[in-house]
Order: C-alpha cells, then sequence, then structure tokens
C-alpha cells in the first residue's frame, strides 16, 4: 500500500517533477458520459493544476479557451491547451509508466482552431501525487515525423524523437526562433445547420461510446471547431437539452456552465436606454468581458413590446469614464456562423457603446462576436 | 577484468559473465572478419576515435545492423560498470548480468542521438544514456510488480501493449483486435479514485457486458469479418494483453550479439561495400574536426568551471549535494527540510541558467548553429559535465 502525498520510489530519473495540489485531488462535480471520459478528465485536471501555476511563476498563462468549457474537451479528446506568451501549449497526460511515446488526438492537431504549437508529455501519478513533464515536441515534428493512426485518429511520436528536456522550449525561442513550430493543416470545410443538427442528435447519444470515431473525420472536426456545437454536444451526451435559452433564463435563472462562464442576471436600469419613466427597470442578462487587459460588459436583453421579439445586445466599458476604443465590433451570427443585415455595430471613433438590435422568432438562435477577441472567447450559442 | 587490446579486438568481441561478473572476452567471427576488411582496406587509420566516427557514421545507412553489432562490442566495457555500479547502487536484489543486457540491448539509443559535433565523447555519453535506461527499467519493473492486472492496463502505453502482443507472437489481425478490446475497456472501466490505482477491482458483470457491447458495435467499422463476443472472452483477452505486458517486461534472455548479426556475412559486406567508401571519408573529415573540437572542449571546459563560480552560494551547495554527494533529490529535501519538488523545481531552473549561458556562448564562441535538438544534446552534455566534474572533484578530495 502507498501512502499519499509519499513518492514511492525516490525520483531516479531527473526530470521534472511537480506536485499535483490538494485541491485537484479531491473529487470533482462534473458530469461525463462515460468512467472513461471522468477519468481522462480528472488526469487532464491534475496535470493542470499542477503544471499552471508552475509555468504562471515565470510567465504570462493561461488556460484555452476557458477553464469552465474544459470538461467538453475532456468529454470527447485527451488534452488541455494553455496559451502562454503567444504560444499554445497542450498538456497530454497519461497515466502509462512505460513512457515510450507520446500519442495526441488528431483534433489538437488538425482542426485549426486547435492546434498548438507544442505537445507536452505529461505522465501522472495519482497516487504519488506528482506529475511528470518526460518530453515535449512541436506540431511540426507531429506532422512530419510522427506516425498518423488511422484506427485510434491519433498521431503518435516515440520517445527518442522528443525533446526532453523542457528547458530547451523556453531557450530554443530565444535563441533560435526562426524553426518552425507548426506544419500547414488544411482548412475543414464548415457545415451546415442541418448536418450540424444532425450529428449532435446521434453523437450526443452516450450509449456511443466512441463519438470520435462514429462519422467521418472532417464531419467530426467541423463539428469540434464551432465552440457552440461542441458545448451542445457536451450537454447533450450529460443529458442536458436546451441549456442556453436566454428567455429561460430571465424567467428561472441561469444555469451554472453560463454561469461559470459569467452570464449573470442584471436588472438594467432603463433611463440609459432612453425609455418613458426613469424608473423603469428591466430584467435582463450580463457578462463580464477582458479586452486588451480593460473590462467591458455584454448585456442582453429585451426591448419594446415582448410580442415583437426584439433583443437588443449591448457593449460599453465597465469603467464609467472610459470609452469603447475605435475599431472596436460587435457582431452577431446565425448559429451556423453567417452574417445577416445589420448584424454589427463598429466604433469609428471613441463611442460610449456598440449595439445591435434583433429580431428573433422564438427558438432561433445567435453567437455573438466582439473585435478584438475577448480573453478567454469561445463561441457561444444563444437561444432565443 | 582483462583490458582489450587494439582496435580488432575493441570492435569485435563481447564480454561473457561468469556467475554475476566478469568472465572473459568472447569474438565473434563475422565481426572479427568485417572489422578485419575494414582495417585492411584503410591500414593508416589507426584512431579509436576514428573507427568510433565511422560506424556511427555507418550505422545511419543501410549496414546499420552491423554498424549497431560493432559500436556494441566497442560499448561492452561501459555497459559492464554502469550495470555493475548501478546493481551495488540500488536498493533491492539486482544482477549486474541483468543490467547488462538491458544496456546492450539498447546501444541503438545511445547512436541515436549521439552527437560528436559537440565534441562528447561517445563513452560519456553512453554511461549517461545506458544508466538511465537501466534506471527507468528497474523503475518500471517495480510499478508494475504493484499493479494489479486491471491497474496495468491503465499503465500501459498503446506502442507498449502492441510491442508486448507482437513479442508473444500475436497476429497482426489478432493484435488489433486486442487493441480495440483494450480501447474498450479503458473507456469503460476506469478509477473513479484518484488514489488507488494500482489496485483496481475487477469489472463487475455489467461493466464486462458494456465493455462487450461496445467491442461489438466498434468492430463492425474496424474489421472485415465480424465475431461477436461475449463478455467472457472479453475479460479472457484483456487478461491475456495484461499479461503479455508484465512477461514482456523481463525478457528471457536476449542473446547478447546473435539476434543483431542474423544476416549472412556475405550480405552484410556488400551492404557495407556500397556506404564504405563515403564513409571513410565523412569520417576522417569527422575526426579532424573533432581535433579542433577537442580544444574547443577544453574551452566548454573552462567556461562552465567559470559559469559554475558565478552561481550563489545557495546554487552551489545545492549542486554538490546532487552531483558531489549523489543524494538523490528526496534526501536533499529531508536534509534541507523542504519538500522534494522544491529540489526538483531548483535544479531544473539552476540547469536551464546553465544551458541558456553554455548555448549562447556556443553559438558565439564555437560557431555551432543550435536547434532544438542540438540544444538537447547540449542539456545531457551539461548534465554529463556535472556528473564528472563534481565526482572527479570528489576524487580529489579522497587522494589527499
Amino acid at each position: 500500500m502507498i501512502s499519499s502525498g509519499a513518492t514511492p520510489f525516490s525520483f531516479m530519473n531527473d526530470r521534472l517533477y511537480l506536485e499535483i495540489p490538494e485541491s485537484a485531488l479531491e473529487p470533482q462535480n462534473q458530469a461525463f458520459s462515460s468512467p472513461g471520459a471522468a477519468w481522462q478528465a480528472r488526469l487532464n485536471q491534475m496535470s493542470l493544476e499542477a503544471i499552471l501555476p508552475w509555468l504562471q511563476e515565470e510567465r504570462a498563462a493561461q488556460v484555452w479557451p476557458s477553464v469552465a468549457v474544459l470538461p467538453s474537451f475532456w468529454e470527447v479528446a485527451n488534452g488541455t491547451a494553455i496559451e502562454c506568451e503567444g504560444m499554445r501549449l497542450v498538456l497530454l497526460p497519461s497515466t502509462a509508466i512505460d513512457l515510450q511515446e507520446l500519442r495526441v488526438p488528431q483534433e489538437w492537431v488538425d482542426i485549426p482552431h486547435w492546434s498548438a504549437d507544442y505537445y507536452l508529455a505529461v505522465q501522472v501519478n495519482p497516487d504519488a501525487g506528482w506529475i511528470k513533464i518526460w518530453g515535449y515536441t512541436t506540431h511540426h515534428s507531429l506532422k512530419t515525423k510522427g506516425t498518423h493512426h488511422d484506427s485510434d485518429r491519433t498521431y503518435s511520436l516515440d520517445e527518442d524523437d522528443l525533446i526532453q528536456d523542457l528547458n530547451v522550449l523556453w531557450i530554443a525561442r530565444q535563441l533560435c526562433p526562426e524553426e518552425p513550430l507548426r506544419a500547414d493543416v488544411a482548412d475543414i470545410p464548415a457545415l451546415l445547420l442541418p448536418q450540424a443538427e444532425n450529428l449532435l442528435e446521434r453523437l450526443g447519444n452516450p450509449e456511443i461510446v466512441f463519438p470520435r470515431l462514429a462519422v467521418p473525420f472532417q464531419l467530426w472536426a467541423a463539428l469540434l471547431e464551432h465552440g457552440g456545437w461542441r458545448q451542445r454536444l457536451y450537454e447533450r451526451r450529460q443529458g442536458l437539452l436546451n441549456s442556453w435559452s436566454v428567455p429561460q433564463w430571465l424567467q428561472s435563472g441561469i444555469l451554472s456552465l453560463a454561469g461559470q462562464l459569467g452570464w449573470k442576471e442584471q436588472i438594467l436600469p432603463l433611463a440609459a436606454q432612453g425609455m418613458r419613466n426613469p424608473a423603469e427597470r428591466l430584467n435582463g442578462l450580463s457578462r463580464q468581458l477582458v479586452i486588451a487587459g480593460n473590462l467591458y460588459e455584454l448585456q442582453v436583453f429585451p426591448r419594446g413590446n415582448p410580442a415583437d421579439h426584439i433583443w437588443r445586445f449591448e457593449l460599453h466599458s465597465r469603467d464609467a469614464d472610459r470609452c469603447i476604443p475605435s475599431g472596436f465590433k460587435l457582431r452577431l451570427l446565425t448559429e451556423d456562423l453567417q452574417p445577416f443585415n445589420h448584424n454589427e455595430d463598429t466604433a469609428i471613433e471613441a463611442i460610449d457603446q456598440l449595439y445591435v438590435d434583433v429580431i428573433l422568432e422564438p427558438g432561433e438562435s445567435l453567437v455573438w462576436e466582439v473585435e478584438p477577441t475577448p480573453e478567454g472567447y469561445d463561441q457561444e450559442i444563444l437561444n432565443f | 577484468m582483462r583490458t582489450r587490446q587494439g582496435l580488432l579486438e575493441n570492435f569485435s568481441t563481447f564480454l561473457q559473465f561468469q556467475g554475476d561478473s566478469f568472465g572473459g572476452w568472447v569474438i565473434d567471427p563475422k565481426l572479427r572478419r568485417s572489422m578485419q576488411t575494414c582495417l585492411s582496406q584503410s591500414p593508416q587509420e589507426e584512431s579509436e576515435i576514428f573507427w568510433v566516427l565511422y560506424w556511427h557514421r555507418l550505422w545511419q545507412t543501410p549496414a546499420r545492423l552491423l554498424a549497431s553489432a560493432h559500436m556494441t562490442a566497442y560499448l561492452q566495457e561501459v555497459c559492464y560498470w554502469v550495470s555493475r555500479k548501478l546493481a551495488l547502487k540500488l536498493t533491492g536484489h539486482h544482477s549486474t548480468a541483468d543490467f547488462f543486457q538491458t544496456a546492450s540491448a539498447s546501444i541503438d539509443k545511445v547512436l541515436k542521438n549521439f552527437n560528436p559535433q559537440l565534441g562528447s565523447s561517445l563513452k560519456s555519453y553512453a554511461e549517461l544514456v545506458l544508466s538511465g535506461v537501466i534506471k527507468n527499467q528497474v523503475e518500471k519493473q517495480q510499478e508494475v510488480k504493484l499493479c494489479n492486472d486491471w491497474s496495468l492496463l491503465h499503465k500501459t502505453s498503446h506502442k507498449r501493449l502492441v510491442e508486448a502482443l507482437q513479442f508473444s507472437g500475436e497476429s497482426h489481425e489478432a493484435i488489433a483486435r486486442y487493441i480495440l478490446a483494450w480501447n474498450c475497456f479503458k473507456a469503460l472501466y476506469a478509477p473513479s479514485k484518484v488514489q488507488a490505482t494500482y489496485r483496481l477491482g475487477k469489472p463487475n458483470p455489467e461493466t464486462w457486458q458494456a465493455i462487450a457491447q461496445a467491442y461489438n458495435t466498434e468492430q463492425l467499422s474496424q474489421f472485415s469479418s465480424m465475431q461477436a463476443s461475449s463478455p467472457e472472452s472479453l475479460e479472457r483477452w484483456l487478461s491475456a494483453c495484461a499479461k503479455a505486458v508484465r512477461v514482456f517486461l523481463y525478457p528471457t534472455t536476449i542473446s547478447i550479439y546473435t539476434p543483431i548479426l542474423g544476416q549472412e556475412t556475405g550480405e552484410l559486406l556488400d551492404q557495407l561495400s556500397g556506404n564504405l567508401h563515403e564513409s571513410l571519408l565523412a569520417a576522417a573529415i569527422a575526426t579532424e574536426e573533432l581535433e579542433i573540437r577537442k580544444t574547443q572542449s577544453a574551452q566548454i571546459n573552462q567556461f562552465l568551471i567559470t559559469a559554475l563560480t558565478q552561481l550563489d552560494p545557495q546554487a552551489q551547495t545545492l549542486l554538490q549535494l546532487y552531483y558531489q554527494q549523489g543524494l538523490t533529490q528526496q534526501q536533499i529535501a529531508e536534509r534541507l527540510g523542504v519538500k522534494q519538488y522544491v529540489i526538483s523545481r531548483q535544479l531544473n531552473r539552476l540547469r536551464k541558467t546553465l544551458l541558456l549561458t553554455l548555448a549562447e556562448w556556443s553559438q558565439k564562441n564555437l560557431h555551432i548553429s543550435l536547434t532544438s535538438p542540438v540544444l538537447d544534446s547540449m542539456s545531457n552534455i551539461l548534465e554529463e559535465w556535472l556528473t564528472h566534474h563534481f565526482s572527479s572533484a570528489v576524487a580529489a578530495t579522497e587522494s589527499l
């Protein structure tokens, strides 16, 4: 029996060991469709909590796209992405003790939106409470030297072909910055809405044990590349339907995930909206955004007669004295990311607020975007 | 141990054990003939280093098997001393002969990442790599011993499992089926508690049912022939997988040189002749370069000694405890009253500082063009250098 916290063997090989913090060893209350996915999520969580604070000691690093949506990645594929000084690193935890290969799900390599600069091989020893980063490679090496496996849709690279010392990563950035990090990847053709709905219907069934292998990669990749669909897939596999309904949130409260992402109910003083009676107040939603280091707020609220189904999306600075700088854009898109008439507002000069009014039939959905991209942005499908 | 004499012997004889210690040198006739041919064609090349570079060069050509065998012969002493040292040092009962086998079977690993350009000697590089390989092996064996079958299946990589199944003689198709069964197992049965991953209970009947169902669904898309499989057969197959992994961890008596040189000598020499001229030339040039590198190696040495003195006293103490006194990170942590991770991180940071200084200096003064793989070998060389620098400091103190 191994006592927790102690290392079973003195570390004989001297690569970097990091401690898994207690918080990551405690049971997590995230839902997954299978024991394998739940375990995969645990391993990723442990690696992340051991590695991220260590990285942050010396450089700016944060989870991509955001901590709250990680379960929707872990449900379908191994790996956790971290953005660090303009580069993306993907942690690939494994409990394998033989350290013979790094195996990377194809999603992290061939989906343009997901692909990264570096891939880190992480051994996790949960009993002893440590992780070890035992090697890494680049996107370029995976694509040029790695082996692609059709049967489980992964790229693998042998231990001998990895760079063993993680210190080399930072030093190489400094001393040989011209070294190629990425190989080309082809764009993935976008899905049409009915295609996506079909896939969600089919792959959202938790009885499909390997959804990532159940349809051709191009279709699967296109589904995942859309943050809103990836999230929906995850929720369906947990039996959650329609958890992104704005009218429902306003009626009965915001569900936990949207809450974690920062959505909250807000009583909006209507004076600011130019209504007749300044005392009149209205229920709306708001979400804080960080853009280029400053705080902004995105608000969503109904306007006018409820029967007209008019909704306003409005962006303004959190700080009353600050304007929205010129060049900022607030844009609405259909669920399958198509533009429509009068779907965006641009700050031609510094301005108090940006807004778009839109008429939505009940059941219609939208995706919002802001330029420049807010920190931790991931496409969200809001249902009306 | 009797010391080998001359190039011919160094590149064509193998160490034999008597019990657990040195028994003598055996000549491998094929290697002897091959080396004789080489020496007669280039009688002017008398330095050992020339032939090391020559075979290293040939190892990167189709004559790889032959080159690997000659290098394995050449590195016999290194394999022996590394094995002996570790058998005495590591806790538990280890035999020198077992370690020696592991080391001898890993020469390709040494050759693959050896970079003569950086002025490091093959023997000291091999020592570092092989001692890592043996330590790794011991660590793995200890871990595997603690695991029951169900845990072991979670602690094995895809590649390892495939190799283990190949080693136990399974066909290509059978291996694909085992792997699918293993993937279904991992998807549907996993530890639910974080700190009990060495003793996973056996899956219950419902879980076996689910695994079999997943297997039967998935095989439709993967295999041309369909065989409905029962939960019982899945259980049997997965036990077989675990068994194969265990057996593969202790491959019984890999004969040291016969398997690598199974081919006919004539064939090997044919292979050789095509690459011979070019490789001789390349090795000759490399030897010249190496002479220059030797001077550089002295410069590197001087540079690193200076770099060390510029570290703060705390850092120097840490390096001494680790490299000079040979304490483990755990022992240092106990002595300094901190956690092991603190030591691991401090050592890592120190190595990074030294590596960065060394890399910048070599780029500027030795005009080495840096790439990530070069930096990675430099990191190994630094490790090698620190080990030797501090252990020779011990030797100097002891001899006083």
